[in-house]
């Protein structure tokens, strides 16, 4: 077991407003979740002396403005009245959401700051996201781009395809956690569908975006930002939450850089790599879990995740999810809050907060009752990929 | 008529101009380690499975399984927009297991496609430098 367990905690969350399309800077929707989640917490800027973040746009050929397109580190060092003296900060460029987290947690357990600051914000480039303009195809894009596969829902949409035909899997049965999905985004006040509910029909009734993926399927991109303050457990009892102690951490990515030349069990086994290192750390497992944020850019990501972590076996995650089984009131809540695809495209960071309300008992409406320990994974889980174990008790 | 832009071609570079060139001659080739007989696609600096650098081009034999597909609805590729609905392959090259290559298949058979099936390689000639390596149908 990790000799960090339980020496750390998140101790404060902030959201800024969540919308498709901001009038306000990303840099300012920044400031909003950053102040936001020192003000929950209860720590001072002036007592904030770490800073990190993830700020890749998910985006080719996007722009990359500092404040506008991303928020770098030096944007929130320059923008936000912080500690006078900053004494760590790193900037995550690759993993994913839980990296900077887990970064976090290395320079706290150092010595090398005592609080820190984590944020994520997205911006979503005008025009059709993910848009392919160019006539030239480089690099590895050669193989893909002339025969029209640029995107990642057609990296999705063709290993859900396997997947279905491999294990015997429907439209249907990914209708039944798309909806669950949705029916929690209904209690979650942040969530961008929160007013908007979604019936198996209106599901099997939406427009292929690749088939066999549709609109649905997809997570709504969103602008904004959301923030988390860590300290050492030591200092947490003192704040104004209970903690959510982190339990255990695990990373994991693939040696393979094409988007497209892989084949379905090759996501799994990354998962999975990563999954043992999230257990053997938090010496924790599935059955211990009182609930599970699984990433779900893609709906399907959610379902490759249960089997990779182990809540359930290979080729068994869309018979798992039937039942209720997956629902606020089930055996394993999934996604709790409605996850990306209703709630918004955060890239993991709602999956970390969402973990943090449940296990400090904060999560309103959504509250499952006696959640003690909560896992929160990102990625696809091919290519890139971090996850937590956050729990009640240190 | 609106000028309607051509879909993305290869930039071909140092690496992968051998592909290009045999494509051209409508001839399909495919990177292999000289050190372990490992097929790369696509190809690499280094080869995936031993890490070698001595790398060459050989013919293949054109013909594979589709391990999956997926029918591309969005317009979200210049040069693609009249095309949608096509589909995406991923197709098993015989000579290797997971020696995937990406490609269409004739819109004439969206319907006939599915997983498992078999295909072969054909060429489309682009422009007059580039032939595009593309997969049919075929009866097993």
């Amino acid at each position: 077991m990790w000799s960090g367990k339980g020496k750390t905690a998140i101790v404060g969350v902030g959201y800024s407003q969540l919308t498709r399309h901001s009038q306000k800077p990303l840099g300012l929707l920044a400031i909003d979740a950053c102040q936001a989640a020192m003000a929950d917490a209860g720590v001072a800027p002036e007592q904030i002396d770490g800073l990190t973040t993830y700020p890749e746009l998910p985006a080719l050929g996007a722009g990359n403005r500092d404040g506008e397109d991303i928020v770098s580190v030096m944007y929130i060092l320059n923008q936000l009245p912080l500690a006078s003296d900053i004494r760590w900060y790193a900037q995550i460029e690759a993993g994913m959401i839980a990296s900077p987290v887990i970064e976090a947690v290395h320079a706290l357990l150092a010595g090398a700051c005592d609080y820190v600051l984590v944020w994520r914000a997205l911006h979503q480039p005008r025009g059709r996201y993910g848009a392919w303009s160019s006539t030239r195809a480089s690099g590895e894009a050669q193989f893909v781009a002339p025969y029209g596969a640029t995107s990642i829902f057609q990296w999705h949409a063709m290993q859900w395809q396997r997947y279905m035909h491999k294990y015997g899997a429907t439209r249907e049965h990914l209708a039944t956690f798309v909806t669950n999905s949705r029916r929690n985004a209904n209690l979650n006040p942040r969530a961008f569908f929160y007013t908007t509910p979604m019936t198996h029909d209106d599901y099997l009734a939406s427009r292929w975006i690749a088939e066999p993926l549709c609109l649905f399927d997809c997570d709504i991109p969103v602008e904004g930002c959301v923030a988390l303050v860590l300290t050492t457990a030591a200092r947490a009892r003192d704040l104004r939450n209970p903690p959510a102690y982190i339990a255990g951490y695990g990373q994991n990515t693939s040696r393979r850089r094409t988007l497209f030349h892989y084949a379905l069990d090759d996501y799994i086994a990354c998962g999975q790599s990563l999954a043992t290192k999230l257990w053997a750390s938090s010496g924790l497992g599935p059955r211990d879990m009182d609930a599970a944020q699984l990433y779900d850019g893609f709906s399907p990501s959610t379902l490759y995740w249960l089997e990779a972590a182990g809540f359930c076996g290979a080729g068994e995650a869309w018979s798992f999810i039937q039942d209720g089984r997956i629902a606020l009131e089930g055996e394993l809540p999934v996604n709790t809050f409605g996850g990306s695809l209703s709630e918004g495209r955060l890239h993991g960071m709602g999956h970390i907060a969402e973990a943090v309300f449940q296990v400090t008992g904060r999560a309103e409406q959504r509250q499952i009752s006696g959640a003690a320990a909560v896992c929160a994974i990102d990625g696809s889980p091919m290519l890139r990929g971090s996850g937590l174990v956050v729990t009640k008790e240190a | 008529m609106a000028e309607q832009q051509q879909r993305p071609l290869p930039a071909a570079d140092e690496l992968t101009r051998p592909f290009w060139d045999a494509a051209r001659q409508h001839r399909l080739v495919v990177q292999q380690c000289s050190a372990c007989g490992y097929f790369n696609h696509p190809p690499r600096t280094v080869c995936d499975a031993c890490q070698s650098q001595t790398l060459a081009f050989v013919p293949v034999s054109g013909k594979g399984t589709v391990y999956t597909f997926s029918v591309m609805f969005q317009q979200n590729i210049a040069g693609f927009e009249q095309q949608v609905p096509y589909v995406n392959l991923l197709v098993e090259l015989d000579e290797q297991p997971r020696l995937f290559m990406v490609a269409n298949l004739p819109g004439s058979e969206r319907e006939q496609v599915k997983i498992g099936g078999r295909v072969e390689v054909y060429f489309e000639d682009v422009n007059e430098e580039i032939s595009l390596p593309m997969f049919r149908v075929i009866a097993e």
